[in-house]
């Protein structure tokens, strides 16, 4: 109500101010990294050969930007590596035992082990590098494919073709199983399944799994240790207290199930840190799931049996949250000022449904919902569940939460849509109520599946160029699809649409034979023992994680620039093959041009050509029709130990990154102009407002894209502030998630107060945004992806 | 994507509107579809939507749009269109709005506003977002100009829609005849009713037209059960004094029973392009916005009309 809407710094979502002392303090610990006397940086540990590797470029192969640096990593990490005393007969032993002994030293006696001054959960510093513990013969096979492998990948990305790596992360351990057992309950589990097989190698795997397990319980004993040390120096009784009750739990969980509320938490805390331990990856993915069930009998029993009060539960999960933030110290120094720094996602799923449709929230979601307010962090990654039975009073609160926050709280993410496609993608139905999404929103079910989500990202829009240049990248000329002819001699849409999808089709093979080969190196070299131990199937296959060992294993083709190929398509088939408007000799003239001397051209392909995300039955009818041809199409492949092909939309930063090696496209976008990113259409474009966007998504068919759909909109404040309004976003989120899209973020930031942050970003450091599936501090991305986030359509009236 | 619409009612009259506005959340309860009806017999100088004044379909000319293409001029079969150093000039009287230079303009520079519907058609559009009017309790809202202008047409959509399972609210100046406006009240759940200005001078001055019907069709919505809303402009110079929104109160506490709101819809200066693209002119242009300390003022006076919910919004300045 006010003539400029840019809102002062001081306005921004700052934490609350009813955070405990020891919360606030603690938090600002973390916020201030500069000034922090410990960091949770890159720890490099190595067996102290000379052919060692702590680095795996074919594990980063989604994240195109460290290209350039593989090779240094590669060759400097062990220059700096502490060297890990290790058994004699470590050389003697199998490759996966070798990589469970080594994981067990690191954490049993190398991992720094330090409590902060307050914090009621412990355990802060998790960015290990370890050793491949590869002997020589192993390490040399590893980096003759490793070398090709980086070939191919320069390839692909350097032509903007897309990327894929063997990503870690990217699921759900199974760790409401390892709480109620605990890990002694998981090792005598494995020790059973060794006495009833005779395979050696079963039975060498379920040995790297216990002694996995083990090394878990020797490093909790050392914070056990650590605390009742500084409980003998401590002056304060009650501190005093609180670091006696740290070590006794520390002592008992997470080797032990735990009892209370502190103990889950600790022992979900320990268990998830060593996660990113041994993947010695900064936590990307690896999500906790439904932690507003599974945590809830704890706090429940807590409660009931008035040994916890709600308010102590609520500082005891603040201090748990701050603790998923500490992953992005990983690479502080080089990575501070790029969007990637905001990229990892230790996703929560709160809310949804029980197996009988009834809503599944209870006390616990509700506190969360308070300390997401209230903490304001990047991590845990927040997600909320919403369905048909969702009590309107929770849908209150979270379309509250949006409309009053800067920036976007959380994920949305829409049951029955989301369970449409896991059903279509052959899960069991009477697990699907169960499902979470890992990382940024992709959907999984919890504790058995590793789907390789954001493993493949193909960009769609190429196909578009490589169609009409008969196969050859438009900039260099270089040969990179089939030759499928010059568009310039066809005579129909359908001749034209064949070629298309020749193109398209090669250009998925190429990737599916690409990740299969990613896939094999991990798969062969770079097991996860511990993380097998708590991903239920890996054990009674005895097979890894990492190798097709969990129940359900599928791989995640990520389709990039959707709307700007759909769009370049309706172009086409209206303009030059119905209307006539347009002749491909000016097109394909004028595309060579970047569009330069081709404005009147250009304009018509913008204004006449209608455009997906309108509720236009013939764009979005494309659209339509592209999603359905590549994501049936990577359905029907498998690598080679049988992990099934799936589709997403995500397209985290690709977007951006590959805008300049996307040649001008039929929709009117010249070259180094942003595609389109994840489901949404392209920035601008959707002009009837946020009903007939949704209507759009849900026209798509979006069942046959099992991973979920990155979906972004920004709403004016303006339009979210005042009477009756919460309840006007509230009934929205329930007519997106009807008509079939799948996981919605909303960002509600003006444009004014974006412009003033780029200003002044010393002023705005705490001002988060949503960029595709994550959220980031907007003053610490790059000023590309800025003006993006401005650029983007605000619906307003 | 289809709407239920029984084949039994063959579409009637065809509706002239200049725009069908998805997502509205300011007119009525809800999430709604808003269909503007072209024509309005009022003249309110400040009148924010001076394409829907006259009732035939009107060529508007974009500038900031137009790259100098002149496709268009070749495209008019009348010749009524000149590209000047100045801008388009476009002979209002030899142009029919047949869209020809609006089809040939690659820039979209040219737009006709106005595009006829039959009910049939319309309503396919508005129940493209039926999943958001019943979740939210929303429907669709006939505004305008002034729906009654069009009376066979909203009176056949308003039927349909409520066949169809909308809640349906009419929008209007209330400058109608009587019979016109009962006839529609039929079909319609809920009245939004603009209220300007309660001395009949001025109202005569500023709008155009007598406040006497106005009145009436205020009396004639405003008892039984249906709901109003009340909607008023407030403008600078023109509707703001205290006295013209007490007047304005007293009339709805004393004879409007069924108001439940009334909103004071604070002036802004943004319309001004509008209407130059229609080469008309504007004459608020400059007019400083109200502060928002007025705006709270006027709403405690508009709640001695004892309406339970008084609402202020729109752009407003910072107080000097």
């Amino acid at each position: 109500m006010k003539d400029s809407c840019a809102l002062g710094a001081e306005e921004l979502w700052n934490p609350s101010e009813q955070l405990s002392e020891r919360v606030a303090r603690l938090r600002e610990e973390y916020v201030d990294i500069s000034n922090r006397d410990f960091h949770n940086e890159i720890m490099p540990f190595t067996t102290g050969t000379e052919w060692d590797t702590m680095w795996s470029p074919a594990l980063w192969g989604v994240v195109p930007d460290l290209l350039a640096f593989h090779k240094a990593f590669m060759e400097s990490l062990p220059l700096v590596a502490t060297r890990v005393e290790l058994p004699a007969d470590f050389w003697d032993r199998p490759h996966i035992v070798r990589v469970a002994v080594f994981f067990k030293e690191v954490i049993a006696r190398y991992l720094p082990v330090r409590i902060l001054d307050g914090e009621l959960i412990v355990g802060g510093q998790f960015n290990a590098a370890l050793s491949r513990a590869q002997n020589r013969s192993e390490a040399r096979a590893w980096k003759k494919k490793t070398m090709k492998w980086l070939e191919e990948i320069e390839v692909l990305n350097n032509h903007g073709m897309g990327n894929a790596g063997a990503t870690p992360g990217h699921l759900i351990p199974d760790y409401p199983r390892a709480l109620k057992l605990g890990l002694k309950g998981l090792v005598e589990h494995f020790r059973k399944l060794s006495a009833e097989t005779s395979d050696r190698a079963h039975k060498e795997f379920l040995e790297a799994l216990i002694i996995c397990c083990e090394g878990a319980r020797e490093f909790a004993a050392r914070y056990a240790a650590e605390a009742r040390r500084l409980a003998s120096e401590c002056d304060d009784p009650a501190r005093r207290a609180e670091l006696e009750e740290i070590g006794r739990i520390c002592e008992k969980v997470p080797w032990e199930p735990p009892e209370t509320f502190h103990e889950a938490l600790q022992a979900l805390w320990f268990i998830h840190m060593l996660v990113m331990v041994q993947e010695s990856y900064p936590g990307p993915g690896l999500s906790p799931g439904r932690i507003d069930q599974y945590l809830y009998p704890y706090y429940k029993a807590d409660i009931d049996g008035g040994r916890l009060t709600r308010a102590q539960a609520k500082e005891l999960l603040d201090c748990w949250w701050i603790k998923p933030n500490y992953a992005y110290d990983f690479m502080y120094r080089v990575m501070r000022i790029r969007g990637i720094t905001s990229g990892y996602g230790q996703l929560i799923t709160i809310g949804g449904h029980g197996p009988d449709g009834e809503d599944a929230s209870n006390e616990l979601t509700w506190l969360m919902l308070d300390v997401i307010e209230e903490m304001n962090l990047l991590e845990p990654k927040p997600n909320v569940r919403l369905h048909k039975n969702t009590p309107d009073d929770l849908m209150a609160r979270v379309a509250g939460m949006i409309a009053e926050s800067q920036g976007s709280p959380f994920l949305l993410n829409f049951d029955e849509a989301s369970e449409a496609a896991l059903r279509w993608q052959g899960l069991p139905e009477k697990d699907l109520w169960d499902y979470a999404p890992v990382g940024c929103l992709e959907n999984t079910l919890q504790g058995n599946d590793r789907s390789g989500t954001v493993d493949v990202n193909v960009n769609l829009a190429k196909a578009v160029e490589l169609t009409l240049f008969n196969g050859k990248d438009q900039a260099t000329g270089d040969r990179l699809g089939p030759r499928t002819g010059d568009p310039r001699g066809f005579r129909s849409w359908e001749e034209f649409r064949s070629a298309f999808e020749k193109q398209l089709m090669a250009l998925l093979h190429r990737f599916i034979e690409f990740y299969d080969f990613s896939d094999s190196i991990r798969a062969s070299f770079e097991p996860t023992p511990y993380l097998s131990a708590l991903v239920d199937g890996c054990a009674e296959s005895g097979r890894d994680v990492t190798n097709a060992g969990p129940e359900h294993n599928y791989v995640t083709v990520e389709g990039v620039a959707f709307a700007t190929a759909a769009d370049s398509l309706t172009a086409i088939k209206k303009l030059v093959y119905e209307e006539g408007a347009v002749s491909m000799d000016e097109l394909i003239k004028a595309i060579e041009d970047n569009y330069e001397g081709h404005e009147k051209l250009r304009l018509t392909l913008v204004n006449k050509a209608p455009k997906y995300g309108n509720d236009d039955d013939y764009a979005d009818g494309v659209a339509r029709y592209l999603s359905r041809l590549w994501t049936e199409e990577v359905f029907k492949h498998k690598t080679p130990n049988g992990r099934q092909y799936r589709g997403g939309y995500l397209s985290w930063n690709y977007w951006i990154a590959y805008a300049p090696f996307t040649s001008a496209t039929p929709d009117g976008r010249k070259r180094g102009k942003f595609l389109s990113n994840g489901l949404c259409p392209v920035d601008g474009t959707d002009r009837k407002g946020p009903t007939a966007v949704a209507v759009s998504v849900g026209k798509l068919g979006l069942e046959t894209v099992p991973n979920g759909d990155s979906h972004t909109i920004s709403f004016n404040p303006s339009l979210l502030r005042g009477p009756g309004r919460v309840e006007k976003l509230a009934a929205y989120l329930r007519g997106y998630g009807e008509k079939g899209g799948t996981a919605l973020q909303i960002n509600v930031i003006d444009p004014e107060t974006l412009r003033e942050a780029q200003r002044k970003p010393s002023e705005y450091s705490n001002l988060l945004v949503r960029v595709t599936g994550y959220n980031a501090y907007f003053t610490m991305l790059g000023k590309e992806i800025q003006d993006e986030i401005i650029a983007r359509e605000t619906h307003e009236l | 994507m289809s709407s239920k619409v029984s084949p039994e009612h063959p579409a009637g009259e065809t509706g002239n509107i200049f725009n069908i506005q998805r997502f509205s959340i300011e007119d009525g309860p809800g999430i709604r579809t808003t269909l503007f009806m072209k024509g309005c017999p009022l003249r309110c100088v400040w009148c924010h939507n001076p394409e829907g004044l006259e009732a035939a379909p009107q060529l508007m000319w974009f500038d900031v749009r137009c790259i100098g293409a002149r496709d268009c001029l070749g495209a008019c079969p009348v010749g009524a269109l000149q590209l000047t150093a100045e801008g388009m000039l476009i002979d209002r009287e030899a142009c029919d709005a047949c869209g020809k230079c609006a089809d040939a303009c690659p820039a979209g520079a040219l737009e006709v506003v106005g595009r006829r519907y039959t009910p049939t058609e319309a309503l396919d559009e508005v129940m493209r977002d039926e999943a958001f009017y019943r979740n939210s309790g929303g429907g669709v809202t006939v505004s305008g100009g002034e729906p009654s202008m069009q009376r066979r047409f909203v009176e056949r959509f308003l039927s349909m829609a409520k066949e169809a399972g909308l809640h349906t609210a009419l929008d209007t100046s209330g400058y109608s005849p009587p019979g016109v406006l009962t006839r529609l009240l039929e079909h319609a759940d809920m009245v939004l009713l603009d209220l300007k200005l309660m001395d009949p001078d001025r109202h005569r001055e500023l709008t155009g037209v007598e406040l006497g019907p106005v009145l009436d069709s205020a009396r004639l919505v405003g008892t039984g059960d249906r709901p109003l809303w009340i909607r008023t402009p407030v403008i600078p110079g023109c509707t703001d004094s205290d006295e013209n929104i007490a007047a304005l109160a007293s009339f709805i506490g004393e004879e409007l029973a069924s108001a439940r709101r009334w909103d004071l819809l604070a002036f802004n200066n943004t319309c001004g392009s509008k209407y130059r693209r229609l080469d008309l002119e504007w004459k608020l242009e400059g007019r400083p916005l109200i502060e928002a300390a007025r705006m709270e003022r006027l709403a405690d006076i508009a709640r001695c009309s004892g309406v339970k919910e008084v609402v202020w919004s729109g752009a407003t300045r910072r107080e000097s």
